[in-house]
């Protein structure tokens, strides 16, 4: 159990090379790779999100330790085959829509949704409504995670809200709405399904929106 | 027609008296007084609180979302989503900006008649009535920008001119309030209006677009790229100015993206479009912008710094006003505290926010990643005003931006360029800023003697275009074939300097 916690605390202090190095050394004493989620990266992804909200960790420290877990579960993903195979929490097609480039937010949701066992599909920044609608489709999706961090861009998710309807998949997926201008009320006039304030609360939504 | 009944407000500390109808937009009230609304007036930050001292202002969903149960309980509310329902005692917490006029001396071409400079800024005007034959400057006005009730920054403007159709009323409103500028300057000096000759406007690429009546629709999305950046020419009738008909008003060229005339102005009043030495001008203004160059060529890019070094978004934060702590010092490891017009204090001004990080970071209170090293929520500066671990979040953000700017633009000159020679800080927020304090926290990485702060660049510029010789009738076409816009969103790298420039460096810069 004391590796689980050496290996948590790698991640939650960001330090990668640790994480792997830990990662194998355990995988090379017999510990099943499907231990390692529930019992390190998730608990410490949960963590770094809770050290985030109380103002301890600010974007810097979230991204080394998202990078930290990402070494870890680099090496357990392949392996996660057979009887180790996870089930994901969800698969989340994410991006920052169409008109804007921002991508840390972003970026930090979707790293730790990876973190909390749910299969990513990031298309990136600058997304259509139309790539969206695809990936969903293609990918079998059952969350849209959308990002715009200008009062002149959120209005496109909107746009992606009605292309999913359009396209017959609305009932498939649950979509999930964040950024600087975005507001509960936001999300609600739009017919988006959540608004998450932050990274933590993106991952908690994700989890009661599959849940439900 | 029935009367409606009528409420009394009464505002402190101005002690001004206003009447209005019940059920009065307390956002529009307040707006002809000068207070501002970061947000644009919808409930998204919390810039306009009010004290309401005595009488009842209803709390909404929006408030409760913004402002904590105790403040609702002290009385604090969001003006913007007030009506009036009662006859109100309120005190005001924002203040008439500090604007920074320019006096600098300059070169230039006398001829007949009376010009006029003006600087139309995102959240301030100034306006000079110059006499062209000797160079004198006959008056000088300054007002708020009166389109700031439709947001504080660019982008919220940008919004409610596209996307809500409010285009041709922000153009209107701006028009009106530089002509009215312009009579009060005529008024001040004593001089005939039929006179005036020459009206030269700078501003960035909105206020550019908004004045000229250009559709800013281009602005509001990536690549915020328009095809109308060049010099625009009117006459006074075109504008409904009450000037001679013969009056000739310009308004500058844009440099590329959201970068303006007021950085074109910046590179004519530093004269860095003619020095052999690379040279650098940042306007820490509440979009950072930054012009780096020499004669051959010059790279300018803009950031969405945020507006947390003119107070916004911080959670004690004002304009630099009465009441606001400007200056934090460090003498034997203890912290004292300057107050504007030597008041009790009330709150934080950019400068002093900048200053009580850096004092933070010496006295080990703070630590380079920006956290409070005790795992303290706030910092009590000088009760009651505190800086809290969210304010040193905002600011990391905020000169993260402009680092990050500075250092992807000098780094695409290349080690043959040489050094940067200097770095010219612009507009009024970089004349208040204590340079060491800057350098501390690595918004400006460079050493003091390379850094200095230029006043009003903007003005400066404004007025040297006034005088430009025959033959250039300012479109500088020349100056902007050398320039290049560098869209910071689209590099590569500036995601990860970005991140990086975030945290403080470790000590001083030697």
């Amino acid at each position: 159990m004391a590796q689980f916690e050496e290996l948590q605390q790698a991640i939650i202090d960001g330090k990668a090379p640790v994480a792997k190095e830990l990662t194998d050394k355990m995988l090379a004493e017999g510990i099943r790779p499907g231990e390692f989620f529930p019992k390190a990266i998730i608990p410490a992804m949960d963590e770094v999100g809770r050290r985030m909200r109380e103002c301890e960790f600010f974007i810097p420290e979230v991204l080394i330790a998202a990078r930290a877990a990402r070494a870890s579960s680099d090496i357990l993903r392949p392996l996660l085959v057979g009887a180790d195979a996870m089930t994901a929490a969800g698969t989340v097609v994410c991006g920052t829509v169409k008109g804007d480039l921002h991508d840390i937010g972003k970026n930090i949701v979707a790293m730790m949704l990876e973190s909390a066992g749910f299969k990513i599909v990031d298309l990136g920044v600058d997304v259509t409504a139309e790539k969206i609608v695809n990936a969903v489709r293609e990918h079998q999706a059952n969350l849209v995670a959308l990002s715009a961090l200008l009062t002149t861009t959120m209005v496109n998710m909107k746009g992606v809200v009605e292309a999913l309807s359009a396209a017959g998949l609305r009932t498939q997926v649950k979509i999930m709405v964040g950024g600087a201008p975005v507001t509960d009320a936001w999300a609600h006039s739009i017919g988006a399904d959540g608004y998450g304030k932050d990274a933590p609360a993106a991952v908690e939504l994700a989890r009661q929106l599959v849940a439900a | 027609m029935s009367s409606k009944p009528t409420h009394r407000v009464t505002l402190r500390p101005v002690q001004t008296e206003l009447t209005a109808p019940a059920g009065t937009a307390l956002r529009d009230l307040l707006f002809a007084q000068g207070v501002e609304f970061p947000c644009g007036g919808q409930g998204r930050c919390r810039g306009c609180r009010v004290h309401v001292l005595e009488g009842q202002a209803s709390i909404n969903d929006a408030q409760r979302e913004r402002l904590s149960t105790e403040e609702l309980d002290q009385g604090w509310r969001l003006a913007c989503q007030c009506a009036l329902e009662d006859d109100l005692v309120i005190e005001l917490r924002q203040w008439d900006a500090a604007i920074l006029v320019d006096e600098s001396p300059f070169a230039f071409h006398p001829r007949a008649g009376l010009g006029v400079a003006v600087d139309l800024g995102t959240t301030t005007l100034v306006a000079q009535l110059l006499d062209l034959s000797t160079g004198r400057v006959l008056a000088v006005r300054t007002a708020l920008n009166c389109q700031a009730r439709f947001g504080a920054d660019v982008m919220s403007r940008v919004d409610f001119g596209a996307a809500k159709g409010g285009e041709q009323q922000l153009r209107d409103l701006i028009r009106q309030q530089i002509g009215s500028l312009i009579e009060q300057l005529v008024f001040a000096a004593n001089v005939p209006q039929s006179e005036i000759t020459d009206v030269v406007v700078v501003g960035n690429t909105v206020m550019h677009h908004l004045f000229c009546g250009l559709d800013i629709e281009p602005l509001s999305r990536y690549p915020f790229e328009s095809e109308q950046l060049g010099l625009q020419t009117f006459r006074p009738g075109d504008l409904d100015w009450k000037l001679s008909s013969e009056a000739r008003v310009r308004f500058l060229p844009c440099l590329g993206g959201f970068v303006g005339s007021d950085l074109l102005a910046g590179i004519l009043a530093t004269n860095l479009s003619e020095r052999d030495e690379l040279i650098g001008l940042v306007d820490l203004g509440t979009n950072g912008e930054i012009v780096i160059g020499n004669r051959q060529r010059i790279l300018c890019a803009s950031t969405a710094a945020g507006p947390a070094f003119e107070g916004a978004r911080i959670s004690m934060g004002m304009r630099a006003a009465t009441g606001a702590i400007s200056e934090v010092k460090l003498e034997d490891r203890a912290i004292t505290c300057r107050v504007l017009g030597n008041a009790e204090p009330q709150g934080l001004c950019g400068s002093g926010l900048v200053d009580a990080v850096a004092a933070g970071l010496e006295l080990g209170r703070i630590q380079s990643s920006g956290r409070f090293a005790d795992g303290a929520s706030a910092w009590e500066l000088a009760a009651p005003v505190v800086l809290t671990q969210k304010d040193i979040r905002e600011l990391q953000l905020a000169k993260g931006a402009i680092a990050a700017g500075i250092r992807i633009l000098v780094d695409r000159f290349g080690p043959s360029a040489g050094e940067l020679k200097k770095l010219y800080l612009a507009g009024a927020f970089g004349n208040y800023i204590n340079r060491a304090s800057a350098q501390r926290i690595g918004l400006i990485n460079f050493p003091s003697d390379k850094v200095e702060a230029a006043g009003n660049t903007a003005l400066l510029g404004a007025k040297l275009a006034l005088f430009l010789p025959e033959g250039e009738d300012g479109s500088f076409t020349s100056l902007r074939q050398r320039t290049e816009h560098v869209p910071l969103n689209a590099d590569q790298n500036f995601q990860d300097t970005f991140v990086e420039e975030m945290a403080f460096p470790q000590s001083t810069y030697a």
